[in-house]
């Protein structure tokens, strides 16, 4: 029952802090644009007045962009270091903005203010982005023992036969995806935990994150299972979706544009929902916590 | 003398078996050499051991004082072999890694030791630490009509890295593995201007070339071996002791291997007359209708376009990822294929490699061509087939790839590999295949190959391409042809077909391509409207759209500027196309490098292009073909479009 209340509440919580997801989509489509832009002018000088375009009606065509010779080089060239650039500010603008998004959600937030956000940004930023790294760290370490290894001793065996290599990868990838939730659940509760303390203290919150998501682990598990249901057929709707949509016009290409921001934003607020969830229920737990350890409770 | 005696009653029955019919009603080819072999797998050691009863027949007018052998296996033995030199790896650390041939004995018809007379040689770069090539002195000369006979014992030690041929486990792919004759040239034959073996090293740029054999293959080895051969089974003999001995006869083809692992399921099937046979590992039973289609598409095909498949089998092998690295290679009458356990539906590899291979079975197989020394021949003339059977039978446009998000010709993943490959002007086709420069070897052989091929039916048309293939393989099927053979087909079928259309020959074409270095690259300069300084005049200008003008609207002169940015002339169209919807198709030879087409009339020059059909795969840059006054962007907003919403996904997949 504490499960769907905190749902509940996450979802409107989600809801009440739409101008902060908004200005997160208005800095990522800025972000991305800074980079898609000169591309799209590349690409637009390099095809000229030509008509080869034609055939890029039916999608990307290799051989369009082979023949586009020494500028697809440049374009590309500067394609691969632009899109290491624009993930590398990306990942620290979600940082920043996470933590504004983690702070206006909590249960004693209040109404949504733009400077509260922005502030909340700034004060988490550091402690965010050490949180995020540690937690990367973890998703990579644990991504490199239970799939790299099995999977690379499999595929060098030459006792196993392909079908047993490929179910090995199969299993891996299952408990990778089945731990992934535990993981998610780590962050968000240190990152709930972080935005509700006084001081900044990410190794704590890291800690917080750990107890609480394995002391409630019965209760957060089916949590999160719950909210990245809706996220996953979310994602595979969009891919299902998407690259079926050719417009041919130019108002055409607007509302393409505007359902692609549409459904970015959608995804925005189905992740935010995932974060007030998770607070929600902190809030719950750490309401039974404080009554019985009131000095350790960080969550308010 | 006895020994001697049964020895001679040996040779003579071998002479007599290979000799007689087995697989076909008449022999298909000239049969010069001949073996009979007798080995088991020792599954152990990883050798082939055993007896080779040869003949090579000398149908020249030459006194030839030597034989001359290849014992390729020996390009694993170390790494200063010319192989290993070439590719800068070595056989590996330990020595169960490399690969040799040992022959232990060698006698003639006679009986006579003919070990003294042998040394290797090194043809290619006289490198003396490779020995690839046995140069057998005979005790007397073979004078013209004689037949040599050899009986040799020998034992093959298989390499661990398996590059076609080697093990890894209890897989065995078995191929390079005895000696064999190479190819005596009588002067005239190619391009031999005197007699003499042509016989080149193992090399890691270059496949091989032999004569067309009959072979009579006998392999003993243990029983839970399940074993696939370019030969038909003629017996499979129970032993004893947990072993079998399968017998094996291929009939006029040019090298014969075999492969042997107990993982294989056998599937068969049948084309006409053609009995199919598939070995692949038990996990992957979804593909084996993927590749029976695939295959039976390419039988279908060349044997409507190029001519028949001459033999009744036909066997193929998918081999395990354990021996992947014997995986896309051809021995005529077996080939290699390629696929995996889950292989997606839209994309098509395995059935673009099952049809490539095949296709050797045509080119290099039937048409023996020298692979040495003119891999285009072979490589280039398959790839320009299996691209035309893939594209037709999977898609014009997704014939290789065919997802959603991403479509791929083989036709254009050829042309891309050619006009990407940066060392595309460096060599031409008249090199030796190990000679060409770092890098150039796949795009030689393979892609321009194609490209020219595909240029030249764009040329000609595709009726008479397929008429040049049927007459070249009437003419050559079961010889030797070279490059100057093919090329004289082309110009006999297009002179016969066209007349003097593309001038009396075709050779101005393949001095270009074939035997040049230069690229093809047609350009739209640009093109402009003036309006008349006296509209109202009535006027008529010189191409098929003359008309009478009307007095009120403006008169237009217009002009396309055409450009040939590349050194190779070749005959282009030109399309152009007016503001009142009327077009015009110019014909240029494009030997200028500049052309200027003038119009006169009220109508504006709304585009124009280059080769609209793009029947020129050998331009470099389809891009500059065409000109319009609109562009039309929305193609690259909505990719871009897409590329933008995709990475704001990513983003923030990515991110906790």
């Amino acid at each position: 029952m504490r499960i769907f209340q905190a749902m509940g509440s996450g979802a409107s919580r989600s809801v009440r802090i739409w101008k902060g997801l908004l200005t997160v989509w208005l800095f990522l489509l800025m972000l991305v644009s800074l980079f898609a832009l000169p591309l799209k002018t590349g690409l637009k000088s390099g095809l000229g007045n030509s008509m080869i375009t034609e055939k890029l009606a039916e999608g990307i065509n290799v051989e369009v962009f082979t023949d586009m010779g020494q500028t697809w080089s440049t374009v590309f060239s500067a394609l691969v270091p632009g899109f290491f650039i624009v993930l590398l500010f990306g990942f620290l603008m979600n940082v920043f903005f996470t933590g504004g998004i983690f702070s206006t959600i909590r249960g004693s937030a209040g109404k949504f203010l733009i400077s509260d956000f922005f502030r909340a940004s700034a004060r988490n930023f550091w402690s965010f982005l050490v949180i995020s790294i540690m937690i990367g760290l973890i998703i990579l370490g644990i991504a490199f023992i239970i799939i790299g290894i099995p999977l690379s001793m499999a595929s060098q065996s030459i006792t196993l036969s392909e079908a047993e290599v490929y179910l090995t990868g199969m299993i891996a990838v299952i408990v990778f995806c089945l731990l992934m939730p535990v993981i998610l659940l780590v962050a968000d509760y240190s990152r709930a935990w972080q935005a509700s303390s006084e001081r900044l203290a990410c190794f704590k919150a890291l800690g917080y994150g750990f107890s609480r998501t394995f002391k409630t682990l019965l209760k957060s598990y089916p949590l999160m299972i719950m909210l990245l249901l809706p996220q996953v057929l979310f994602g595979w709707l969009v891919l299902t979706i998407l690259p079926d949509l050719r417009p041919s016009s130019g108002m055409g290409l607007f509302l393409l544009f505007v359902l692609t921001q549409l459904l970015f934003f959608m995804r925005l607020l189905l992740k935010a929902w995932r974060y007030a969830s998770v607070t929600g229920l902190a809030e719950q737990n750490a309401g039974k916590t404080v009554q019985q350890q009131p000095e350790q409770a960080g969550l308010n | 003398m006895k020994k001697q005696f049964i020895l001679l009653i040996i040779l003579l029955l071998t002479f007599n078996i290979l000799s007689s019919q087995i697989i076909n009603r008449e022999p298909l080819s000239a049969r010069l050499t001949g073996y009979t072999i007798d080995v088991n797998l020792d599954h152990v050691t990883k050798t082939v051991r055993g007896t080779v009863n040869a003949f090579w027949v000398n149908n020249s007018g030459d006194v030839v004082p030597d034989i001359q052998m290849h014992m390729y296996m020996n390009a694993f033995k170390s790494s200063r072999t010319t192989f290993n030199r070439e590719t800068g790896g070595s056989p590996g650390k330990k020595s169960s890694a490399a690969g040799w041939i040992e022959i232990h004995s060698l006698t003639d018809l006679n009986g006579i030791d003919l070990t003294p007379g042998m040394q290797y040689i090194s043809p290619d770069d006289g490198n003396p630490w490779d020995s690839t090539v046995l140069e057998v002195v005979l005790p007397k000369p073979a004078l013209p009509g004689d037949t040599v006979f050899v009986t040799a014992d020998f034992e093959t030690k298989l390499p661990s890295k398996i590059r076609r041929t080697g093990y890894n486990g209890d897989f065995f792919f078995v191929a390079q593995w005895f000696p064999k004759f190479g190819v005596y040239e009588p002067a005239g034959m190619r391009y031999a201007t005197s007699g003499g073996w042509n016989c080149h090293q193992f090399h890691a740029n270059s496949e091989f070339y032999s004569n067309h054999s009959v072979y009579e293959i006998s392999i003993t080895l243990p029983d839970e071996y399940v074993v696939g051969s370019g030969g038909m089974l003629v017996s499979e003999t129970n032993i004893g002791e947990g072993k079998k001995t399968l017998v094996y006869r291929a009939e006029d083809i040019v090298d014969f291997a075999w492969t042997a692992w107990p993982g294989y399921a056998v599937f068969n099937t049948s084309w006409e007359h053609v009995d199919i046979t598939l070995l692949i590992p038990h996990d992957r039973t979804k593909q084996v209708e993927r590749q029976f289609t695939a295959v039976k598409h390419a039988l279908e095909y060349l044997a409507e376009n190029v001519g028949p498949y001459p033999w009744p089998y036909l066997t193929f092998v998918d081999p395990p990822a354990r021996g992947a690295g014997a995986g896309g290679m051809e021995y005529t009458t077996l080939f290699t294929s390629t696929s995996s356990y889950r292989m997606p539906e839209w994309l098509h590899m395995p059935e673009m490699v099952t049809i490539h291979e095949f296709g050797h079975a045509y080119f290099m197989g039937i048409l023996a061509s020298n692979e040495f020394e003119e891999p285009w021949l072979d490589e280039g003339v398959n790839s320009f087939w299996e691209a035309r059977i893939v594209d037709h039978y999977y898609g014009k446009n997704s014939g290789l790839m065919d997802h959603p998000l991403l479509k791929i010709a083989d036709a254009s993943m050829s042309r891309i590999s050619y006009i990407s490959s940066p060392g595309k002007q460096l060599v031409n086709n008249s090199e030796y295949s190990w000679d060409y420069p770092l890098g150039t070897y796949g795009m030689m052989s393979y892609h321009k190959a194609a490209n020219w091929l595909f240029t030249l039916m764009g040329i000609i048309g595709e009726e008479t391409m397929n008429e040049i293939f049927r007459e070249y393989y009437r003419k050559w099927a079961f010889r030797h042809p070279s490059g100057k053979d093919f090329t004289d087909v082309v110009n006999e079928v297009v002179t016969r077909i066209h007349g003097e259309k593309f001038g009396p020959d075709m050779n101005w074409f393949f001095d270009q391509t074939l035997y040049g270095t230069g690229i093809s690259d047609y350009k739209v300069a640009g093109f402009r409207n003036f309006i008349m300084p006296d509209s109202t005049s009535t006027r008529r200008n010189d191409n098929p759209l003359d008309t009478i003008l009307s007095d009120t609207d403006p008169v237009y002169n217009s002009i396309v500027y055409i450009e040939r940015k590349g050194e190779v002339m070749l005959p282009v169209e030109i399309l152009v196309h007016f503001n009142n919807g009327e077009e015009i198709m110019e014909w240029w030879d494009g030997k200028s490098r500049h052309k200027a087409l003038e119009f006169t009339g009220k109508k504006k020059i709304e585009w124009v292009k280059i080769d609209p059909e793009f029947k020129i795969r050998m331009d470099i840059n389809y891009i500059n073909n065409s000109m319009t006054v609109e562009p039309d962007r929305v193609p690259v907003r909505r990719i871009m479009n897409k590329f933008i919403a995709f990475m704001q996904f990513f983003i923030s997949f990515i991110m906790l």
